[in-house]
């Protein structure tokens, strides 16, 4: 088992080496790269999309070599990568649906296989309140994934659909793909299509949190189709990627995520992955001085989970 | 469909009298027999350690004496009937959600079967009877909740009472994470499992929105999964976190949005034909207001309840009448057409907009108010438009005699991406 996190915050794209060795001294081996950073979710939705993605594929194969051998010459394996989202912006233009469509979903793909990443991670569409249902929902997803599928299996990517969360009024409620059931039969039935393992599931610690999700059950139906982790803390209320074990809701100070949970899980579906942690806003909660202090602290963590899960095998 | 209101908050179990006139002037015509107001769950959780007498009247402890149960309801029941008010379902005692005790299922199996015995004699025919988490290992949870389950068989039988689980939450250090029956797949197979064992269907579901609320739930799939196994609904508003019982719309994010997902439950239980009862429970509510103001809180809540009786049976409505037509051109107009133009189409639509007369808007003739002045007698015209009062105000005043009703478009079963301009 293997330990990363999010190069969001970390690597500065006039010096990733320098990032990257950071994150090996800190006691990572792998890293979880931000491509999301690229092109903000926020923007997005703005319809203010950047040009970033405007570069062609060797354009941006250049400017990600040096984070490419930067990472190799640490020590640091790119094993997951975010893709930047959303993917379809309900009432947004046809051009700028096309384009997150055509362009930066399918240059994602081929980034992720430039950095030689096994897992690329992408957020399902949002859109039940709309089309009414989640299944209908789910279809829209599906064709997205369906039209990724052929250059995922080609280059050797599996795409993995993350638990997300959507919002009723400020609150937190269930959004695409936390189901685990469904999500299961759906991966299975597109893998099956495709003859290969193109798709898989991330699961993120602080979405489920917020919606109470029982975390061991959850890991146990996905089971091995967990290909990814995305590890992080909030107070049940609002998604803020903070460290595990910082929240609590008594005087008696016990954790009020189910960590437990988590560790009983991974053990019982024998996960043997990365142990990535999702929170790059940790180290802006932080001051910068403290950054290699904290990281090295986010890794520790990361073995404590570690040495959690094998403890009975 | 029933309409039930819960007693907590409003009616003092030891001088029920006005309450009782408060509910009923209100015109609710169904309460809850609520038996956690008289064995509360801190009275449960206590159970062997001394505790002082129960309410005004130091009435004994019914945890001490379960078969004084019917004894002791005996005055608020007796009044219930005076004034009316029926008791179709009712609530049988139940832990505190984050109880260390493991040693209460005797007491709690004790105090439903005379929950169970009480229902018989008041003519109730559904108790909610939350299943046994306290103590039980996870893998232990089924066989456990079977063999208290399958134990009330023979007096529910006996009572002629449904019993029906519910959704419940589990304390995580104080976080409300989802428990045992949150997963709507477990629950029904429990459900299915006790109905085939019992070889009727003598058990159902109950759905406590705000367990739903507090686990971010996707209401419409959780309510869908369930399907007719759903009798009842415990509709209360929360603000996600806390287990809070406040009236539906009352609690918002301060964005004027509420924090519940009732979108979500509407299109649920529009789809599985919600029949059963729909349990009306803001017992925080009602107890944070001045007694003097609780007379109209109660019209507000039976309002709120009515109106989610109306938003579930939309169709029916609509069903009356054998032809209708629109008032307005907008936004709402273009929804009913996109959700039930073609399963019940209008003649025309009309608008005050003189500029838009003539057009066709989203398949239908846009005529002026006085077209409505010629409708065959049994038409009825369905206001599009959110001003309802004021334009019902203008077509009575013209002289229209026909029926006029309230389209509303918040929830419909879909919605475009994209909301037209107003001119």
């Amino acid at each position: 088992m293997r330990i990363g996190v999010q190069t969001k915050n970390v690597i500065d794209d006039r010096q990733p080496e320098k990032g990257f060795t950071l994150l090996k001294e800190a006691g990572f081996s792998c890293g979880d790269f931000s491509l999301n950073s690229y092109l903000v979710n926020k923007a997005i939705y703005q319809s203010e999309i950047n040009t970033f993605f405007d570069k062609s594929v060797s354009e941006l194969e250049d400017f990600f070599s040096p984070h490419k051998y930067g990472a190799e010459k640490a020590g640091i394996t790119i094993n997951q990568m975010h893709m930047p989202y959303p993917n379809y912006v309900p009432g947004g233009s046809e051009e700028l649906n096309d384009y997150l469509r055509n362009v930066v979903a399918t240059k994602s793909v081929r980034l992720c296989a430039f950095f030689g990443c096994p897992y690329l991670v992408v957020h399902g569409f949002k859109l039940a309140r709309f089309l009414g249902s989640e299944e209908r929902e789910w279809e829209r997803t599906e064709s997205f994934l369906d039209f990724l599928a052929p250059m995922a299996k080609e280059l050797g990517v599996t795409i993995c659909i993350e638990n997300l969360y959507d919002s009723v009024g400020g609150h937190m409620v269930e959004g695409p793909c936390c189901d685990a059931g469904k999500a299961a039969e759906r991966i299975d039935r597109i893998n099956e299509r495709h003859h290969a393992s193109v798709l898989g599931f991330c699961f993120d610690t602080g979405h489920a949190n917020l919606m109470g999700i029982d975390f061991e059950s959850f890991l146990i139906t996905l089971g091995d189709r967990i290909k990814v982790l995305h590890i992080h803390d909030n107070d049940g209320v609002m998604d803020l990627h903070q460290l595990p074990f910082t929240f609590t809701k008594t005087r008696e100070n016990r954790p009020s995520t189910d960590w437990d949970g988590f560790v009983k899980g991974l053990r019982q579906i024998h996960f043997d992955g990365v142990l990535s942690f999702e929170t790059a806003p940790v180290l802006t909660t932080f001051p910068e001085e403290m950054k290699a202090e904290v990281l090295s602290f986010i890794a520790r963590i990361g073995k404590y989970f570690e040495d959690q899960i094998k403890v009975s095998l | 469909m029933n309409i039930l209101a819960t007693p907590e908050g409003i009616i003092d179990t030891d001088r029920p009298k006005q309450g009782i006139i408060d509910t009923s002037t209100a015109g609710f015509e169904n309460i809850l027999l609520d038996f956690s107001q008289f064995c509360p769950e801190g009275e449960v959780e206590n159970f062997g350690k001394r505790q002082k007498k129960a309410g005004q009247s130091n009435r004994p402890l019914i945890t001490e004496t379960p078969s004084k149960l019917c004894e002791i309801m005996e005055p608020v029941l007796s009044q219930y009937k005076k004034s009316g008010l029926r008791t179709p379902a009712a609530y049988a005692p139940y832990l505190r959600r984050d109880t260390k005790r493991a040693d209460l299922t005797p007491l709690l199996y004790r105090l439903t079967q005379e929950s169970l015995r009480v229902c018989g004699q008041a003519g109730c025919g559904t108790i909610i009877v939350r299943p046994l988490f306290s103590g039980i290992d996870r893998k232990e949870q089924w066989k456990e909740n079977r063999e208290y389950y399958l134990s009330l068989l023979p007096l529910a039988r006996e009572n002629n009472v449904r019993i029906l689980l519910e959704n419940q939450c589990q304390d995580v250090n104080g976080h409300l994470v989802r428990g045992i029956c949150s997963d709507p797949h477990e629950a029904a197979s429990w459900v299915d499992w006790l109905n085939a064992e019992a070889g009727e269907q003598r058990f159902g579901f109950c759905v406590d929105v705000g367990i739903c609320n507090i686990c971010g739930q996707n209401m419409r799939e959780f309510v869908r999964k369930l399907g007719g196994r759903v009798k009842a609904i415990i509709l209360r508003d929360g603000d996600g976190q806390k287990e809070t019982s406040l009236l539906p719309f009352t609690c918002t994010a301060g964005n004027g949005q509420p924090r519940t997902d009732w979108l979500g439950l509407i299109r649920g239980l529009r789809e599985i034909h919600f029949d059963g009862q729909l349990i009306l429970d803001f017992g925080d509510t009602a107890a944070a207001f001045s007694p003097l103001l609780r007379p109209w809180l109660m019209r507000l809540a039976k309002a709120t309840a009515d109106y989610f009786k109306w938003q579930i049976g939309i169709e029916d409505t609509l069903k009356k009448y054998s032809s209708i037509v629109l008032f307005g051109a907008g936004n709402m107009c273009r929804n009913y057409m996109k959700c039930y133009g073609e399963k019940y189409p209008p003649l025309f639509t009309c608008d005050n907009d003189s500029r838009i007369w003539g057009t066709n808007f989203c398949g239908l003739e846009v005529k002026p108010p006085d077209s409505l002045k010629t409708l065959p007698e049994d038409c009825a015209i369905f206001i599009c438009n959110i001003y309802y009062r004021e334009i019902e105000r203008q077509l009575r005043d013209m002289g229209i005699k026909n029926n006029i009703e309230f389209f509303n478009d918040e929830y419909m079963p879909s919605f475009y991406f994209d909301r037209l301009e107003r001119r």
